[in-house]
């Protein structure tokens, strides 16, 4: 027997909802998702008239949803937004330059400018020159650090106003439990905000229209729409520590599905003792992007690369950070600790 | 998907394995007979010296018992709270190098009948721990969890606390107390025997009933631990504790920080996995054992004959995923055993939150069940309201449906008001389609996010206690009342509605 | 006995990766005792379609959390589930969540 649609009541139902347990249609779960992402934008007030903003698309769902989306609302609600797709292309043959295709057809389709900006330009490497160095244990590192740099380059060359990104509910929820796994209690203050104001010279501000939305519904919607995006594995190996805490949300949601805005409501609702120590933000004395350290990560990185010693930006060394800004060797110790990754 | 947004701090690693030594780290002498963390193996004499130290120091650093002041241990017969008991009778015998100074009682409630023990079978559990009991000299109170039913309605209400005690504060009263007679008065009272009281079936049939209205698990262990944490801090009070010590481990806390995060308490951590937890006001619940990991816990416990008593949960011998605080700890103990650090680094957080923002005053204020801070305040942009809005959209029709009704717009409301016309492209309708969400039922309007998610899991709320739902009626009664003569009220009294 | 049963299978979402990165299976379940149900089929699967790492796919005797499960285009939680008995010319899609963003 077919459960009928709990919104119009008359046809049948073709999903249940996580977030409610309700049951709908296609017609009423397309429009429930869609008014609900407007409902986050102006609600949280994420853009303003007249403003340019970039869509950060990787080809895969939730940017395919993201741009769909955005592109949908700014003419129905009449945001009056200028709309572009920003990418970024890491170097990864046999993955990213294939997600890179899907997203110039979301271009064509949606019919956005789109600007590709490539670490290589960037920063004169590729991800597969850098796993070629590093190995396979720590690349994540680098392309997390890159990419956000990257994004925010890319904006400036454009010069867009703001970025959105296409993290969604679950995003969320796994990095509020990735930061209670790691300790970091910075991180868990500011990690459920849906957008982040300038930091800085050379930081775009960046919201996440998604932040609300689960992934079995962008994921449903992706399909019923039969939208056109990229879904495989990066090829090198993602983060395993990262693997643990996706199972355990997943099996969550299986227990009580309204885990997920659940954990949610729970990060937007700690409160951080008076007088607990939090980093500083200050200004990278190289390239003057935001850092709370002399150097930032994506600088330090960098370094290592360039000098032949890719550990240098994995874990702690911030007393090596003045001898790199002033350019002096290091000793061979310290050198010889920094070298290869073997573990 | 890859997080844009982070930069690591470097990966966890697994920490490798230490060669183990053979001699004590501490005393450099004897052999280890013990490791605790890796590379930290101890003898059994430094052991027992560093397990006993840090009770004192926990309790010392803290300095929120106060000398002759009545304690209330909670003890479940598990190796953690009776392990705390035997650091209380440690810390009161007379050859203690640091002496504890207050007056120790202990509560054992029984939950046999929440979890389908027969009489016999809950007969012998209290009988054993009645014997570690009559052993320490200290008075002891066996109360069957069926008492829950006949609670007054004030336990539920936060009362007003001693007013916050100033910094000399514990030091004056530790001299008051040497100067007066700090040698008296070990315990807070004689040990009576008193028979346990009779319990009847129909009442033990009630709790079933009530805990089997929770349709899952989840639900239901969140309903017993609301239970027993009422009955105790009511046990406290008529008895004049005004603390109680809890047996939390650091191993439980780190677990109960993620399912409570996991449950949506984020507001209410730091009451749920601090050192101390106010939220009673007057009576005030400790956690001493929250340094210990459950494995120095049962090395000591076995090494020193610390008795215990094993007692069934609603969860012993459920599936991993039979509930979320069932599905957390099995996930923490399993990271655990790959990346060492994972409990005492999820624990560290505890220790850095504070209670909701904007800490509600005493009284009404508060979720009728776990006595915390409201958190559904429906803020704009939040889960709580993302929540309501979908809830609301998922039963009116959409307007493709409602083609017919062109009159269809926002409700009076809320967000062009907010958005002030920066981005409010709302041509008639659209723009506010859902600003008001739906009210939740009367009862869950007086619950935090939390608990309404666990009554949501109930089939009726009717078989609630009594003092629960009486209490319900007079809030319900006086915000009735409160929204009637709104009009009437001044301005900035009608704002805290 | 219950007759063969056709039906139309669909791997989504990188879930095909598991299938030598096919996406479309038709395929036919022979003829047993009792009527197909997708507890039942989810078995087959493994023991025919499935190429590599089953727990990829399925744990237990369900689909790995986080794969999503439509039946002629409806979300299978609203279709009992394991316990969906299969007719002739059903379509059944796992779509993969857990792959890219």
């Amino acid at each position: 027997m077919p459960v009928l649609c709990s919104s119009c009541g008359d046809k049948r139902a073709v999903l249940k909802r996580p977030k409610t347990g309700h049951s709908l249609c296609k017609a009423c779960f397309f429009w429930a998702f869609e008014e609900e992402v407007h409902q986050t934008i102006v609600t949280a007030n994420l853009f303003k008239h007249g403003e340019i903003v970039g869509i950060a698309a990787s080809g895969g769902k939730d940017s395919t949803v993201l741009a769909h989306v955005m592109k949908l609302l700014n003419e129905r609600f009449n945001y009056g937004l200028e709309l572009m797709l920003l990418s970024v292309d890491e170097g990864i043959s046999g993955y990213r330059d294939d997600s890179l295709e899907t997203v110039k057809r979301n271009q064509q389709q949606y019919e956005l400018p789109l600007k590709i900006v490539s670490y290589e330009e960037l920063y004169g490497w590729t991800m597969d020159a850098i796993v070629k160095q590093v190995g396979r244990k720590n690349n994540c590192t680098f392309c997390g650090v890159f990419r956000r740099q990257a994004l925010d380059r890319g904006a400036l060359m454009l010069k867009v106003d703001k970025i959105c990104t296409g993290h969604n509910a679950d995003d969320i929820a796994e990095t509020v439990v990735m930061n209670v796994l790691r300790g970091d209690i910075a991180r868990l203050r500011r990690c459920t905000a849906i957008s982040t104001s300038s930091e800085g010279d050379g930081v775009v501000p960046r919201c996440k229209p998604l932040k609300y939305a689960y992934e079995k519904e962008i994921v449903l919607y992706a399909y019923f729409k039969k939208l056109d995006y990229f879904s495989t594995e990066c090829i090198y190996s993602p983060n395993a520590y990262r693997g643990h805490a996706r199972t355990f949300l997943k099996d969550l949601e299986s227990v009580r599905p309204s885990s997920i805005m659940d954990i949610i409501h729970s990060g937007e609702n700690l409160s951080v003792r008076d007088g607990v120590k939090m980093p500083v933000q200050g200004t990278c004395q190289r390239c003057g992007y935001i850092s709370s350290q002399s150097l930032c990560k994506s600088c330090v990185l960098l370094e290592g690369l360039n000098r032949g010693l890719p550990k240098l930006g994995i874990g702690k060394h911030h007393r090596l950070h003045d001898k790199i800004l002033t350019q002096q060797p290091l000793t061979e110790k310290e050198e010889r600790k920094l070298k290869a990754v073997h573990f | 998907m890859c997080q844009v947004e982070e930069e690591y701090h470097g990966p966890l690693l697994r920490e490798e394995l230490p060669s183990v030594s053979r001699q004590c780290v501490k005393c450099k002498e004897a052999s280890a007979a013990v490791v605790i963390r890796a590379g930290d193996a101890y003898c059994r004499g430094c052991f027992k010296e560093y397990f006993i130290h840090k009770f004192r120091a926990m309790l010392g650093k803290n300095r929120l018992i106060f000398p002759g002041e009545k304690v209330l241990l909670a003890v479940s017969g598990g190796p953690s709270s009776c392990s705390m008991l035997s650091q209380v009778q440690e810390g009161l015998s007379q050859n203690a190098h640091k002496k504890l100074r207050f007056l120790p009682g202990i509560v054992y409630i029984d939950e046999g009948g929440a979890v389908g023990q027969s009489v016999e079978h809950r007969q012998r559990t209290v009988e054993e721990l009645r014997a570690v009991f009559r052993a320490t000299g200290f008075p002891f109170l066996m109360v069957p969890l069926e008492q829950v039913l006949d609670l007054p309605s004030s336990v539920v209400l936060s009362a007003p606390g001693a007013p916050e005690q100033e910094a000399g504060a514990y030091k004056a009263a530790v001299d008051h107390f040497l100067l007066s007679d700090g040698s008296s008065g070990v315990t807070a009272g004689q040990q009576q025997e008193t028979p346990p009281p009779e319990v009847q079936e129909a009442h033990t049939h009630s709790l079933q009933r009530l805990l089997g209205s929770a349709r899952t698990l989840t639900a239901r262990e969140e309903l017993l631990n609301i239970l027993r944490q009422h009955l105790l801090v009511h046990t406290a009070r008529s008895a004049g504790y005004s603390k109680v010590m809890l047996g939390d481990s650091c191993t439980r806390l780190a677990v109960k920080l993620l399912s409570s995060i996991s449950l949506g308490r984020g507001a209410q951590l730091a009451h749920d996995t601090g050192f101390s937890d106010s939220r009673y006001g007057d009576t005030i619940l400790v956690r001493p054992m929250r340094d210990y990991s459950a494995k120095e816990i049962a090395y000591y416990n076995r090494m020193f004959s610390v008795p215990s008593v094993f007692t069934a949960g609603l969860d012993t011998k459920t599936a991993d995923k039979s509930s979320i605080q069932h599905l957390t700890e099995s996930f923490v103990i399993k990271l655990q055993a790959n990346f060492p650090s994972t409990v005492s680094t999820i624990y560290r957080t505890s220790e850095k939150l504070q209670s909701c923002k904007g800490s509600a005053s005493a009284g009404r204020d508060r979720c009728l069940l776990c006595v915390c801070a409201l958190d559904t305040a429906a803020e704009n942009a939040s889960a709580f309201s993302a929540t309501l809005i979908s809830e609301q959209l998922s039963q009116t029709k959409s307007p493709e449906e409602s083609r017919q009704a062109p009159e269809w717009t926002a409700p009076a409301s809320q967000c062009c008001s907010i958005v002030r016309g920066e981005l409010c492209g709302n041509r008639g309708r659209g723009c506010c389609s859902s600003a008001k969400a739906s009210e939740p039922p009367p009862l869950r309007s007086l619950l935090c996010y939390s608990c309404q998610l666990t009554i949501k899991d109930m089939s009726s709320e009717e078989v609630l206690p009594q003092y629960i739902l009486s209490e319900a009626e007079t809030r319900l009664r006086r915000s009735q009342l409160r929204e009637e003569i709104r009009d009437f009220l001044l301005e900035d009294e009608a704002d805290e509605g | 006995m219950a007759a063969p049963v056709a039906i139309h299978l669909e791997f989504g979402g990188g879930a095909e990766l598991l299938f030598n990165g096919v996406k479309d299976h038709h395929v036919t379940l022979p003829s047993q005792p009792d009527p197909w149900d997708v507890k039942q089929l989810l078995v087959w699967i493994q023991q025919n379609l499935l190429k590599e790492r089953p727990e990829l796919f399925v744990q237990g005797d369900s689909v790995r959390p986080g794969i999503l499960v439509l039946i002629n285009d409806a979300d299978w939680e609203l279709m009992g589930e394991l316990e969906y008995q299969l007719q002739d010319q059903d379509n059944v899609v796992f779509i993969s969540t857990l792959h890219g963003g």
